[in-house]
């Protein structure tokens, strides 16, 4: 047997490793520590409400955290003097917490900052997996904490509320679209072109597919489509050619999924392949297509796809938190972070806006009773629009409105795509920019 | 039913050029890289930064992108997938459960999440199809890889059977010691291997970027269904294997034919059967007595090229 030289031949000891590598980890932490808390300028003191603001940062869903860096920053800003509250004025201090897209790491960090941080609200954002378990985690502790971008249907009967009881919970509070919207949405969206109303549906068989198939697809025949449905699938999957020859045969010219993402063009190009692309006339992409990314991986089989969104830089809504009107923010995230803005840039400092008006309505954000109170009954203009919890569909749940957009190849400026609002029936206050067009094989 | 058969073989081809990487490091190397699915996205990625930074073409920077991957795999193996074979065969698994994590992260530092594809580098050629008769499509970019597929798996196979490089793989597959003895360097040979085997990985890499979208934390996917047709193809056996993905794309896509649930289902299931039977029967031939005679009766199935015979009796 041959040998090789071991590391101790490299005139490194095991102990200088030992250190030397500690010491780089520690370096690596605190660089990593300094950024996680970001202090305002009124940072010591009784007077300053500690927020916890737990997103997806890194990982898998590292995406939907991209704009918290620019908003906190211009939020930090434009909140130095803090909130007044009665008659009495608070600093605010976020406290930025990073699930790395898992949602077991999510229920710890935010026990951490129940426990370590010492916060007095919480906020939590951007899908079921990051907002349950922090949600679930204040309930048990008993810390209001405020959440959006999750179906709230996913957020109150997906942690065991029951349909027609009364609400099991006492501290948590969510604002977000629901299966409800999809259905408004849907039926005036796909109207605007005229099909044969047949929608072939593609649904996998997760949580959000199966959400739909049973709550949405009902609302659909309603309103006078026929649906075909080949069933639940597993996500990953790499061959449709079953579902795709089902589709062309019963004549389908509407076409809806809520895939995971990943799946979507692998479906949309075999769909290309085998001539389902060329016969649809609406293709509505509901949770893929709603970052300029994913379209432009897409190539030009991607211009004209439909969607809906919860927030657009033409919103006629300005974010008070942070100070900016919708197209400042999406142009600010642009320079900042050097990408096209995304739906989830707004829908973050929607979630900020609502948390510094249940704050300064509670009057005494310190009183975590009263602060739960005020999100209760919490009214609140923001950047997606009017948040009210008063006329929500279930307690703790308020809807926001979705618009209908249309991703299509860009006429001019830096970015390959744009969006246009095309429909606005579950939003009517967003004016559209464009008439919806249909859908046609590379635009 | 016949146009699931056909897409289920194309799709077969991809699975084997994933699984013929791990077939060799497996067969020749006896190493489980648990990091393969993770070295191809790694492969894509590359290919993606020739393409969008360097603004290469996409089929140039696949093949600039070959020999890279392939110095990565040789470097591994000389630094670090040797060391740890030495201890035992657990720290294997370990450590290239790391290398996935450290990769997948990597990835995510360098490239962000945001999902990518080549497909909208190669034109129209990601949806193009050829119409055949009965109403069945084929999609250009699948009957290519499969094309490549059989390509890169017969080049192999010639390599191996006919080359000297070839002849001390098989040697040192079969017994590394005693290949030693013969003046073979079983470790260049086993960095040759891994050589080979990475480059594979960001090859696959390359068609699934091209077929799909990739975003940083996809390799531990794709490792499994490399997994599946290794097994059922027979271990180190490089035509074993491009049946072996052949039979787990048409189990899928027939599967699905079923039921839309049934595509992955029919393909763990083809994949479980096939392990059982291996089990089954090597547990017979170490048990002797008249069920060793079972495989014995049945020439057919002991090909004579097989690598993974050889290797069933050469651990030392």
């Amino acid at each position: 047997m041959s040998t090789y030289r071991t590391i101790s031949s490299r005139n490194v000891t095991r102990r200088q490793f030992i250190k030397s590598a500690t010491a780089a980890a520690g370096g690596a932490a605190a660089m990593l520590a300094v950024p996680a808390s970001v202090r305002s300028a009124f940072a010591q003191g009784d007077e300053v409400i500690r927020v916890g603001f737990v997103g997806p940062r890194s990982g898998p869903l590292g995406v939907f955290g991209e704009g918290d860096a620019f908003l906190v920053e211009q939020f930090n800003a434009h909140m130095a003097d803090g909130v007044q509250v009665g008659d009495k004025r608070y600093g605010i201090q976020l406290v930025l917490a990073d699930t790395q897209s898992d949602p077991v790491r999510a229920s710890q960090v935010a026990k951490d900052l129940i426990n370590g941080e010492a916060i007095d609200l919480m906020l939590a954002s951007s899908t079921p997996e990051t907002v349950n378990p922090v949600a679930d985690a204040c309930e048990a502790a008993g810390v209001p904490c405020l959440s959006t971008t999750a179906p709230w249907e996913s957020f109150y009967f997906g942690r065991g509320a029951k349909p027609g009881e009364p609400s099991p919970f006492k501290w948590t509070y969510h604002f977000c679209f629901g299966v409800g919207n999809f259905a408004t949405l849907y039926a005036d969206q796909w109207s605007k072109v005229e099909t044969n109303k047949t929608v072939g549906v593609l649904l996998p068989n997760d949580a959000d597919g199966n959400a739909i198939r049973g709550l949405l697809l009902p609302e659909l025949e309603k309103a006078g489509f026929t649906i075909v449905d080949p069933g639940p699938y597993e996500n990953g999957t790499a061959d449709f050619s079953t579902q795709i020859n089902l589709f062309r045969d019963e004549g389908c010219e509407i076409f809806n999924t809520f895939p995971f993402p990943p799946d979507f063009p692998v479906f949309w190009r075999q769909a290309a392949q085998k001539g389902l692309a060329q016969q649809i006339k609406i293709c509505q992409l509901a949770k893929a297509g709603l970052f300029p990314a994913e379209l432009e991986a897409m190539g030009s089989l991607g211009y004209g796809l439909h969607a809906g969104a919860y927030w657009h830089k033409l919103f006629p809504f300005s974010s008070p938190s942070t100070g900016m009107s919708s197209r400042v923010i999406a142009e600010g995230y642009e320079v900042s972070v050097g990408k096209q803005w995304n739906q989830q840039v707004g829908a973050n400092a929607s979630l900020l806006d609502a948390a510094v008006a249940a704050l300064a309505s509670s009057g005494n954000p310190k009183d975590k009773a009263a602060l739960a109170q005020a999100l209760s009954v919490l009214k609140a203009e923001t950047a997606v629009g009017l948040v009210d919890f008063t006329a929500g569909p279930v307690p703790n749940c308020a809807t926001t409105g979705v618009v209908g957009v249309q991703w299509v190849k860009a006429s001019e400026g830096a970015w390959e795509y744009d969006l246009n609002i095309v429909s606005n029936a579950d939003h009517p206050f967003v004016p559209t920019t464009a008439d919806m067009t249909a859908y046609t094989l590379q635009g | 039913m016949l146009d699931a058969l056909i897409q289920g073989i194309l799709l077969g081809g991809y699975y084997a050029i994933l699984a013929a990487g791990l077939s060799l490091m497996f067969g020749v190397v006896r190493f489980i890289n648990l990091a393969h699915g993770d070295l191809a996205i790694l492969g894509a990625y590359l290919v993606l930064f020739a393409v969008e930074v360097l603004g290469l073409s996409p089929w140039v920077a696949v093949a600039a992108t070959l020999p890279i991957m392939a110095l990565i795999g040789w470097l591994l193996q000389a630094t670090w997938f040797a060391r740890t074979v030495k201890g035992g065969f657990l720290l294997p698994l370990l450590t290239t459960f790391g290398l996935g994590a450290v990769l997948q992260n990597g990835m995510f530092g360098l490239f962000g999440s945001d999902t990518k594809s080549l497909g909208n580098h190669i034109g129209n050629l990601s949806w193009a199809s050829w119409q055949l008769p009965f109403g069945i499509s084929v999609g250009q970019l699948p009957v290519i890889t499969f094309v490549v597929a059989v390509t890169v798996l017969g080049t192999l196979q010639l390599v191996l059977s006919f080359t000297r490089l070839g002849r001390a793989i098989r040697a040192t597959a079969s017994d590394p010691e005693a290949a030693e003895l013969s003046g073979i360097d079983a470790r260049a040979v086993h960095r040759a291997a891994a050589a080979i085997a990475v480059a594979l990985a960001g090859l696959a890499g390359a068609f699934l970027a091209m077929r799909a979208l990739i975003n940083p934390y996809a390799g531990p996917a794709q490792l499994i269904f490399a997994f599946e047709a290794v097994v059922i193809g027979g271990i180190g056996s490089l035509w074993g294997t491009l049946i072996g993905g052949i039979v787990l794309g048409v189990a899928q896509s027939l599967g699905a034919t079923v039921s839309a649930q049934g595509f992955q289902l029919a393909g763990h299931l083809v994949f479980l059967a096939v392990l059982g039977v291996r089990l089954y029967l090597a547990h017979s031939r170490n048990l002797g007595g008249w069920r060793s005679l079972l495989p014995a009766l049945k020439p057919g199935r002991k090909p004579a090229a097989r690598l993974q015979h050889a290797t069933s009796e050469g651990r030392s």
